[in-house]
């Protein structure tokens, strides 16, 4: 049955963006591995490294547009889940640690000796083994969307109500996180890991696996949210979108069919955590920042929200200029941003994936060929 | 619970509900047999579409019973279990899934299993493919079911939500307003549909369009701020002194 | 000194009007003189005594240069004398009226001692001497000092005083110093009691540390007594506790108010979402820098009024960026408000950078004008006057608003707009320009919001950042639409904000606030002052 529904969502654009997603997974870790540094192929550790950040951003920005694109749920609060996710693969990387830390002491990480606690608090125990902390990275974020949800969902609340209320809950975690004695290290985070499942963080090998994952995980992303939104389902998704009390008179629960797609979400949104922070080696709480979460609204906008490869596309280009912009112009780069989602909203309010869509339809009516049935792609204006 | 209850589809009996000290619905009693269609009329503002809200879960009355299928106390359940008790409405304006195609809306009003995670897994059957074919047959649509929505036209969207009632197989079905925006012969088309579907189901239609009601032929209530005003066949109700004038003026 | 030139003046009037009390200044000179023969503080100390025995007033000018160490023996008639240093001698003056007596060298005069515990003395009985003053200001202040010390042997002088004072005020405080001498006076039970009540009723913590040593040293039925009397106080200063956390909720639901309250205008009756509010209010701030800037380089006088300058400016400045906004972008999203939300974001962070680059990172620094400045005490809250004047200047803007909206033609239009955009428009509305006004008017608002914010934050690039989520919980928490919704949400999280901190802290209570909102939404999604009817469901 799964692998039914796993095939059921293949198009030929979708198959492109998989084989391309796998296709980097294995051919990024040999240039960079396998080629010696000389030969103009090979790939240097700083690219493999922003590279697959930026891979788990485009994660995080499709987690979004399963919501918001397809949905029609403007969560102004994804980086939440994000850091979340983040934070419980960082709480594992603290406990590789072990002795090798500052103050050496094997069983508390340093900013626990620093405040002078005596034991580990409760909530970190587990986090020793991966598959508890791989457990957390996906049960914490889709446990608290799922209890968000569930409330919110319930009593009816859409729109830009919902919008500010993800926004407050991603405020008020970042300033819970901020306090030292929350036990999260505070506004310093967690940082200075050693090892993941005992190989060196920082060794180029395992920054090459990091990015295969990373790509492989994205490339499992697009599989079940293809699938996803060409099934009933799918359909049911679009249709809470955009006529919600026409559903519920046909006897759907929009509200549960809402509530899987944002827990679902902010799983993949904090499984794309937990890859980002090993690769960046430090999470703290300005990733709850609420300017992170719209940044992410960007990216999906820019590149097409309701499609699948928008997102990613537009994650991947907003955030190249970003790293483009802080080396070359730092000064103008929030000028940029901004114009940016001026620009978004003014002129491409399907975004880059939507404009060449329409582009591409209109050429081939005035070919004078039949017109292509675009209605299956579920991208007209969204009722709001 | 009165007798009437127990043979009676719809029961309503001194179903009252306001707005902020405004009595939209006051003291309403209605009764609905089954296989029965009904013809309501009224000026605006009459309280039919409210009266709709009501039966369907989306106001609860402030006082008054609500019976369905002579048991079922419809206040005590929400809009979807509504629905799936089998009561189907059709919204005074007309509201389709604008951004799926004809077909995919008859898809997703088929009647079947309403829950997130079955839906994942869902393909299409024979049967369901079959009905569907059926369906668009009967509302006219089968050269358009993979347009948009969106692109219909207004009287093709109203067929098209008649045509999601039929395909969500209710007992009951809340008709409000459903010519309105349509020419002569569409109007006439879908008075033969209502007609058609009158035999297997019960029909209540809110309708302001006079010559609609009288090629319906069936009986009909007049409301007026809330109440029933006049009850009984068309000619009767609109020989009434009081109907003419509130309602249908000298 | 001007003080000393009054209090001559008062004396030589009492001086005038009681002439039988004359007689009593040879008995008052010789106490004095004795001080010339005392051997030792203790010695000092009882004339002292004595002195304040007499309560004359006139004894103070004596026992004040005694306690500053001006009081001087002159060896040659062994009489003292006030005197005041000057080259190679002293300026010498008559200790009781002040008239000078002539000057002395150095070796000529010997310097009466004192130590602390004298001086401490000298204090109190000073203290009961000015209980005579004719103004009641140094009568309060002499009470207080004796009601601190607690001196048993000013009883006397205390009941005189009690007996002639005719200042209800000044009274109380009079028994109160009572009772706390009769505390320290081993009186009888019954007296001890009443005191106690007397003090427990004054209810402030004063008279806490009072009681609190009282109870220490007290046994039986006293000391329950004193524990009684303590619980009282503690009561009431939990009261007054609770007075201050509401005004100081009551403070941060203004500053609430003047930054939502522009929003409640776009948001809640245009039902645009605009991001870019908290820099509008920024805006207003960096003007009010502008103007204080100007002020200080040409006209430093005028600094007292660069606030009331800047507030027109302030409006018009953001008021102007809004319009630009209104017209450049978010006309063409009306409808789409998820859109709206992206665009002004995106005009937010364009502003910031834009003032980034204009002023620097860097915190601005604006003043407080004069009247701004500095507090006051009203019974045991401290009021600073900043935060008063933003209390009153809030629900001035609010009650401005509410004039516009209500009672003007453009408020009138506005509503019309707002409610029903097609028919107001086929009845002669101009649309987009009521459209550009409401937005430029809740901008405006905005602006003048950061005129006021300047005074008690940092005006820097991210001043509005702060204030935007808040602003945007008050407006819905409020009920959108409703600009008393506002009020209310305002202060009523302003009120539960302050409340919450001293349990939870000031990030806790914060959180603990949000969190409460959240949840408020669920239960009432339409927040506290909802609109009814049809038109919101849509
Ligand atoms: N949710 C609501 N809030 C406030 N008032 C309401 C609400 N629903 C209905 N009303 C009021 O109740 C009255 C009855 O409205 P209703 O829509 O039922 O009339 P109607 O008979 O359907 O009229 P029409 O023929 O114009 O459709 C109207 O005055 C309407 O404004
Ligand atoms: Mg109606």
């Amino acid at each position: 049955m799964i692998t039914r529904f796993l095939a059921g969502g293949l198009e030929r654009r979708i198959n492109i963006l998989l084989a391309i997603l796998v296709a980097a997974a294995v051919l990024v870790p040999v240039l960079h591995l396998a080629v010696p540094a000389s030969s103009p192929l090979h790939m240097p550790t700083y690219v493999v490294a922003l590279v697959g950040k930026y891979l788990t951003y485009a994660l995080l920005a499709l987690a979004l547009d399963l919501v918001w694109g397809f949905c029609g749920i403007l969560s102004l609060g994804h980086a939440a889940f994000f850091a979340l996710g983040g934070y419980a693969m960082g709480m594992y990387l603290m406990r590789q640690i072990g002795a090798r830390s500052v103050y050496g002491n094997p069983d508390l990480p340093d900013f626990m000796v620093f405040l002078n606690w005596k034991e580990l608090p409760w909530f970190w125990h587990g986090f020793d083994h991966f598959w508890f902390a791989m457990l957390m990275v996906m049960a914490v974020p889709g446990l608290l969307a799922f209890v968000f949800g569930w409330f919110a969902f319930r009593s009816r609340i859409t729109g830009v109500y919902l919008s500010i209320i993800t926004q407050a809950l991603t405020y008020a975690l970042m300033l819970a996180f901020f306090r030292n004695n929350m036990g999260f290290g505070g506004n310093n985070g967690l940082t200075d890991f050693k090892d993941i499942l005992g190989f060196n963080i920082q060794a180029d090998a395992t920054r090459s696996a990091l990015f295969a994952a990373s790509a492989l995980a994205l490339a499992l992303g697009v599989l079940v949210t293809s699938a996803l939104v060409r099934s009933k389902y799918g359909k049911l998704l679009i249709a809470a979108r955009d006529a919600e009390s026409r559903m519920r008179f046909l006897g759907y629960r929009p509200e549960n069919i809402k509530l899987f797609a944002f827990t679902l979400s902010a799983v993949m949104a904090g499984i794309a955590g937990a890859l980002y922070v090993p690769q960046v080696g430090i999470i703290n709480p300005g990733e709850f920042a609420p300017a992170n979460s719209i940044e992410v609204v960007v990216w999906t906008a820019v590149g097409g929200r309701g499609t699948i490869i928008g997102p990613i596309i537009g994650a991947l280009l907003v955030n190249g200029g970003k790293s483009w912009f802080t080396g070359a112009l730092p000064e103008l780069w929030l000028f940029a941003l901004g114009a940016l989602f001026i620009a978004t909203t003014l002129f491409l309010p399907k975004g880059i994936v939507g404009a060449w869509e329409e582009w591409w339809k209109q050429r081939r009516e005035r070919d004078g060929r039949a017109p292509m049935m675009s209605a299956r792609n579920p991208i007209e204006s969204p009722a709001e | 619970m009165s007798a009437k209850t127990t043979t009676s589809i719809l029961y309503l009996d001194g179903v009252s509900v306001s707005f902020d000290g405004f009595r939209a619905i006051n003291n309403l009693s209605l009764v609905l047999e089954p296989g029965e269609m009904r013809a309501i009329i009224g000026p605006n503002g009459a309280g039919k579409t409210t009266m709709m809200d009501i039966i369907t879960g989306k106001t609860r009355p402030d006082e008054g019973e609500v019976f369905f299928d002579g048991r079922v106390d419809l206040t005590k359940h929400d809009e979807s279990e509504i629905a799936m008790l089998g009561i189907g409405r059709k919204f005074q304006k007309p509201t389709v899934f604008e951004s799926h195609t004809v077909e995919d809306n008859l898809v997703l009003a088929l009647a079947g299993p309403r829950k997130a995670i079955p839906a994942l897994f869902h393909r299409q059957t024979k049967a369901e493919r079959e009905r569907i074919d059926e369906i668009l047959q009967t509302i006219r649509l089968t050269a358009r079911r993979d347009e948009l929505a969106a692109a219909l036209s207004h009287g093709q969207k109203q067929w098209l939500e008649i045509g999601m009632l039929l395909a969500q197989d209710p007992k009951l079905l809340l008709v409000d307003e459903p010519v309105a925006g349509m020419t002569d012969a569409e109007t006439e088309e879908t008075a033969r549909l209502l007609r058609e579907i009158a035999q297997t189901r019960s029909v209540i239609v809110v309708e302001h369009d006079m010559q609609f009601v009288r090629e319906l032929d069936v009986k009909v209530t007049c409301l007026h701020e809330g109440t029933v005003l006049a009850e009984g066949s068309l000619d009767q109700v609109s020989g009434d002194s009081r109907v003419i004038e509130v309602y249908l003026g000298r | 000194m001007p003080v000393l030139r009054i209090f001559r003046l008062i004396f030589i009037l009492i001086a005038v009007m009681a002439g039988p009390a004359r007689a009593d200044d040879a008995a008052l000179r010789t106490m004095l003189n004795g001080l010339a023969n005392a051997d030792g503080f203790a010695a000092i100390e009882k004339i002292v005594g004595d002195i304040a025995a007499t309560g004359d007033p006139k004894a103070e000018r004596a026992l004040g240069a005694l306690s500053s160490g001006d009081l001087y023996v002159r060896k040659a008639d062994k009489t003292v004398l006030i005197g005041k240093s000057k080259t190679g001698g002293y300026v010498l003056s008559d200790p009781l009226t002040g008239d000078v007596a002539g000057e002395a060298k150095r070796s000529e005069v010997e310097k009466i001692k004192v130590n602390n515990t004298l001086r401490r003395v000298v204090r109190e009985a000073l203290g009961g001497l000015t209980l005579a003053s004719v103004d009641p200001r140094a009568r309060l202040n002499a009470a207080e000092t004796i009601f601190k010390s607690g001196d048993p042997h000013a009883i006397p002088t205390l009941d005189a005083a009690i007996a002639r004072e005719t200042d209800p005020a000044v009274k109380e405080r009079l028994m109160e110093a009572r009772a706390s001498a009769t505390l320290k006076a081993q009186a009888p039970v019954a007296e001890t009691t009443a005191a106690l009540e007397t003090i427990a009723g004054r209810g402030d913590r004063e008279a806490l540390s009072l009681l609190k040593s009282y109870e220490a040293g007290a046994q039986g039925e006293l000391k329950d007594a004193a524990g009684a009397a303590i619980a009282k106080i503690e009561q009431t200063l939990a009261l007054w506790a609770a007075g201050q956390n509401v005004w100081y909720g009551i403070s941060l639901g203004s500053v609430l108010l003047l930054a939502a309250v522009g929003l409640a205008i776009t948001f809640g009756v245009m039902g645009v979402i605009n991001m870019a509010h908290g820099e509008m209010v920024m805006i207003g701030a960096y003007t009010t820098f502008v103007v204080q800037d100007l002020i200080r380089q040409y006209s430093p006088d005028l600094f007292d009024w660069s606030l009331p300058i800047a507030l027109p400016l302030a409006f018009l400045v953001s008021a102007g960026v809004g319009l630009i906004i209104e017209r450049g972008i978010i006309r063409f999203l009306y409808g789409r408000p998820l859109e709206t939300l992206l665009a002004t974001w995106g005009v937010s962070l364009v502003l910031q950078q834009t003032v980034r680059s204009l002023f620097g990172p860097t915190n601005r620094e604006v003043g407080n004008p004069s009247w701004m400045s500095g507090a006051f005490q009203l019974g045991e809250l401290t009021i600073t006057w900043n935060r008063l004047w933003i209390v009153v200047f809030a629900l001035i803007v609010f009650a401005l608003l509410l004039y516009v909206l209500n009672r003007t033609a453009l408020g009138l239009q506005m509503r019309a707009v707002t409610q029903n955009r097609r028919m107001a428009s086929s009845m002669g509305i101009r649309t987009p320009w009521i459209d550009a006004m409401t937005f430029a008017l809740g901008s405006g608002i905005a602006g003048i919001a950061g005129v006021a914010l300047s005074q008690i934050d940092n005006v820097s690039p991210d001043l509005g950042q702060g204030y935007i989520i808040d602003s945007f919980m008050v407006v819905v928490f409020g009920g959108v639409g409703n600009l008393w919704g506002t009020l209310v949400g305002a202060f009523t999280l302003g009120v539960l904000n302050k409340f919450l901190e001293p349990y939870a802290g000031a990030v806790l209570g914060k959180i603990a606030v949000l969190i409460l909102i959240i949840l408020f939404i669920q239960k009432r999604p339409r927040g506290l002052f909802a609109l009814k009817g049809r038109a919101v469901e849509a």
